[in-house]
């Protein structure tokens, strides 16, 4: 027996070092602190529920939920792929009617327990249950196995949209929230709809949930005394797949929007911000020895006209309208260095045009680059001549005059907006400025009562339907029928040559299907349209220029790093070089 | 003279007679004039509040809408998140909308969080309230015993160097809204000359410290209140200096101060038993009333040093567009601003008599 006992207890050792699971080792938290800021708001408003706004949804952003809640996989924009997080393999199956996810099997919660499908499985059916957006193309989602879930399409309709959003969302805890997904379940068997009591009462039990911990895959986590009024701390945890790798102990994130936040990164306390600075504050950054890293903001401010109205409703005046923008300064004058005038005028944003469309249709989209005779020609050509103020006025001497409406807090908008007004006026139009509250703006461009407007145009999003959506079907075929928004007719689009086409339905279908090349053959025909129809026009691109202190934070990209293709949002740069430890403290 | 009624009914209808007259006393008497139409007031206040905050363009779910659009949602999309995560149906009548706020207002019930669903508004005013008395509260004091000495010495010595510069020094103060100040105070103060630590000093309390009543909490939230407090007294102490200035010169005016003089008695014995006294009566009126605004008067100042006070979540429900904390808070401001109200008018009743009588007359 003795002489047994030796190689049992070798082999015991053996095994329990193969089949135990890396519980809290005996890691110790890396030091140093990321000093960051989002705005989020104090408790009782601030909670832990993840299906209740006031949320970390809400008050962690894309930015740092990211740091607790693990989402599958991340994207790589310069590359077009997804590169695993939670994920191990993903992918649509053999016939394309279902999308499979197979997860990592060494992934563990904060509190030690294993990740698994059930954990997926609870996400989507509480997800079902709040009216997630995904269930617009997914029916059923089944656990294949303990690491493995298919999410089955609804009748069978692949989609690259609900691909992005499966890979991209945040997966919650079983250990939190399992019993609401057991209930929920149970009721999905009895078939009731979602506006049924039953639903709706367990709908309102999960929104007045209030769990008292956090359970984190992510290498941070936190609780409601970690939020302080001024700063929140996210605190390193051991059980991540990523607790090894990341190099902050903590992630302290200051609250407040541009104008609080400032001095904070004037006076070195926050090291990283994404807030929305005008130039000068970006100058004082820059003197102040901070470096400006500028990744794409996914939006850009567009002009956006009633197409119902005189003379906006008049093709000529629209491209005559481009003409007359230098977007270059117009750029400038929105967001300094943070902006660059639009080259393409595609409808997709310049950065992704090369990858959406072909270089055939590029070479033919007009760029409508500054050029006043071009202009004087085109409104000559429909009517128009200057009077003896030096406005342009049509043969019974009503004017180019109009009202431009702005969301006078949003400084790059508003800058757009002045630079772009000063522009035309200067050419010989008459417009007048009339600024509003933001939360004012957007009901005046969906009930039709404006002239002319700003609004973004664009998309921080793959796929060349989301771009050409924003701003024309946003504003019109997306409304209800007593919004007039534009005033046209997508459906019935009378282009230049005479022919009617349904612009709305071309939209819809440019990513239909899996075929990248049947989509880029889609887009390709929207995008010449909507080049020489001027429905709107792309005044320029935003970047997001942030302010970094390299005295706090080290690993900065090189500026022609491919990582800065990534926009602003859920595919941040920050995200995934926190995560595998390319940021690390200086010094 | 025989009585026309039985013995035994005199006494009740006595009683019936007191009765009636003194509730028609009650009715009449000023105390019960000013609460009740404090009372309606504050219905009047609620309801008009109620509707104008639903006037606003934009409700909390198309804002949230919005803003989740501009991250790439279709509308639909968009407005199906947004409904879910907030509760509240914008397709209910508005009076609808209006009577269930009122009953369960009469049951003390201010309803749920939109943009926090779930979270009781009760509990945050609960929350932030606090904050905002010990800060505007303080500060209000302060900036009126500042005001009180220096507006007295300024009216005293009027026509005097010190008069001419504190007169330019509280003209210029109050012409400047306290926004201004907070910036000056955090960029020049905090950046620029480095006097204090900018971080540091923003917050209610430094959250490393535990609450309870410590020397070291307390003195925390004391180091966090100075500069909101600093901001608001600059902000206000020249409005105190100059009403009391102005108040004071017409006191010195009277006989009994040339009495006084005549008497030989001292200038500080003058100066603060006969003018002093007399000059602050106004002002007591007007900073009872003032104590009902200093819920409301922080809401700039607040957001600046992100201190945790009912200013800084109003900021937040206004720009949200949460119907029921905005309605909360402004229930309590209302509040608030009635009843020092009436306590200014019982305060006047008090210290002049001839005012309640000349009201019931």
């Amino acid at each position: 027996m003795k002489r047994l006992f030796l190689p049992i207890a070798v082999l015991l050792l053996l095994l329990s070092s193969v089949f135990s699971v890396p519980f809290a080792q005996d890691m110790e938290a890396p030091e140093g602190t990321w000093l960051g800021t989002w705005p989020y708001t104090l408790p009782p408003d601030h909670h832990l529920n993840a299906y209740a706004s006031g949320g970390p949804n809400q008050n962690l952003g894309n930015q740092f939920r990211g740091m607790v809640e693990l989402t599958p996989a991340f994207y790589m924009w310069a590359s077009n792929e997804y590169v695993g997080i939670l994920a191990e393999t993903w992918g649509f199956v053999d016939d394309n009617t279902a999308y499979e996810i197979k997860f990592r099997e060494d992934a563990l919660w904060s509190n030690g327990s294993q990740f698994d499908a059930d954990d997926v499985v609870t996400t989507y059916e509480l997800g079902r249950l709040a009216g997630w957006t995904q269930f617009n193309f997914i029916d059923v989602v089944e656990k294949v196995d303990d690491f493995t879930v298919r999410f089955h399409f609804i009748d069978g309709e692949p989609s690259l949209v609900a691909e992005r959003l499966l890979l991209k969302d945040y997966i919650v805890a079983d250990d939190t929230y399992g019993e609401f997904a057991v209930r929920a379940m149970e009721l999905f068997a009895t078939e009731a709809d979602s506006e049924s009591e039953e639903w709706q009462a367990l709908l309102v039990e999960l929104q007045e949930f209030r769990p008292e911990e956090l359970i984190a895959t992510g290498p941070y986590t936190y609780s409601l005394d970690n939020v302080g009024d001024a700063f929140l701390t996210l605190s390193w945890q051991p059980n991540s797949i990523y607790s090894d790798t990341v190099n902050f102990g903590e992630l302290k994130l200051w609250a407040g929007e541009t104008e609080t936040t400032t001095p904070l990164v004037l006076s070195g306390e926050i090291a990283h911000a994404t807030n929305v600075y005008p130039p000068s504050t970006i100058d004082t950054f820059v003197e102040n020895g901070l470096e400006i890293v500028t990744v794409p903001r996914g939006y850009g401010p567009a002009m956006l006209f009633n197409l119902a109205r005189e003379p906006w409703n008049i093709r000529e005046v629209r491209q005559a309208v481009a003409l007359v923008i230098e977007r270059d300064q117009n750029a400038f004058l929105t967001n300094g260095f943070g902006a660059s005038g639009t080259q393409f005028m595609s409808g997709i944003l310049d950065s992704m045009t090369p990858s959406l469309l072909s270089q055939e249709t590029i070479d033919q989209l007009d760029p409508w680059t500054f050029d006043t005779a071009r202009a004087e020609e085109l409104l000559e050509s429909v009517g128009y001549s200057r009077d003896g103020d030096g406005i342009w006025a049509d043969a019974d001497g009503n004017t180019l005059s109009a009202e431009w409406v702005f969301p006078q807090d949003f400084v790059d908008f508003a800058g757009a907006t002045q630079d772009a007004v000063a522009q035309m006026n200067a050419f010989g139009f008459d417009i007048t400025l009339r600024a509003l509250p933001w939360q004012e703006v957007p009901p005046i461009i969906r009930e039709g009562s404006f002239d002319l407007s700003v609004w973004s145009w664009g998309a921080g999003n793959v796929l060349a339907s989301r771009h050409f959506r924003n701003p024309v079907q946003r504003w019109v075929t997306e409304l209800s029928d007593e919004q007039p928004g534009l005033a046209i007719s997508l459906t019935e689009l009378e282009l230049a040559d005479g022919t009617v086409v349904n612009l709305d339905e071309m939209i819809n279908n440019v990513n239909n299907g899996l075929d990248t090349e049947a989509h880029r053959v889609a887009a390709d025909e929207v995008a010449l349209i909507l080049n020489s129809e001027m429905l709107f026009i792309p005044l320029n691109e935003m970047l997001s220029a942030e302010p970094f202190n390299t005295d706090v934070i080290a690993g900065l990209p090189a500026a022609d790093d491919p990582i800065l293709r990534n926009p602003a949002g859920s595919d941040h740069f920050v995200i995934w070089m926190l995560l595998n430890g390319q940021l690390s403290p200086a010094g | 003279m025989a009585s026309t009624f039985p013995v035994d009914d005199a006494p009740i209808l006595n009683d019936k007679v007191t009765w009636r007259t003194r509730l028609a006393d009650i009715r009449r008497s000023f105390v019960f004039r000013v609460i009740w139409q404090g009372i309606l007031t504050a219905w009047a206040a609620t309801t008009f509040t109620f509707f104008l905050i639903r006037l606003l363009p934009g409700d909390p779910i198309s804002i949230k809408t919005d803003q989740l659009m501009q991250q790439g949602y279709t509308l639909d999309e968009a407005a199906n998140i947004a409904a879910t995560l907030f509760r509240y149906d914008p397709t209910v009548p508005v009076w609808q909308q209006y009577l269930q706020y009122m009953s369960n207002l009469l049951q003390g019930d201010l309803g749920q969080s939109i943009s926090s669903a779930g979270t009781e508004v009760t509990s945050l005013i609960l929350r932030f309230l606090p904050w905002t008395l010990l800060s505007v509260g303080s500060a209000l004091l302060i900036s009126f015993a500042l005001g009180i000495i220096l507006g007295t010495a300024m009216a005293y010595w009027r026509g005097s160097m010190f008069d001419n510069v504190m007169t330019g020094i509280a003209s210029t103060l109050s012409g400047i809204p306290d926004y201004v100040y907070a910036i000056i105070i955090i960029i020049v103060f905090g950046v620029q000359l480095e006097w204090f630590n900018v971080g540091e000093m923003r917050g209610g309390v430094d959250p490393d410290i535990p609450a309870g009543f410590t020397f070291a909490y307390i003195g925390s939230v004391i180091q966090h209140a100075l500069l909101p407090v600093t901001t608001y007294v600059i902000a206000t102490v020249g409005v105190w200096m100059l009403s009391m200035k102005s108040s004071t010169i017409s006191t010195l005016g009277e006989d009994y101060i040339n009495v006084a003089k005549a008497r030989g008695l001292s200038e500080r014995r003058i100066l603060f038993s006969y003018v002093g006294r007399n000059a602050m009566l106004p002002l007591v009126t007007r900073l009872a009333i003032s104590i009902g605004f200093v819920l409301s008067g922080s809401v700039i100042v607040e957001r600046f040093f992100e201190y945790p006070g009912l200013g800084r979540a109003l900021t937040i429900a206004v720009t949200t567009r949460d119907y029921t904390t905005m309605q909360g808070i402004f229930l309590v401001i209302t509040i608030a601003v009635i009843a020092s109200n009436i306590l200014a008018d019982l305060m006047l009743g008090w210290l002049d008599p001839r005012v309640s009588l000349e009201e019931q007359a």
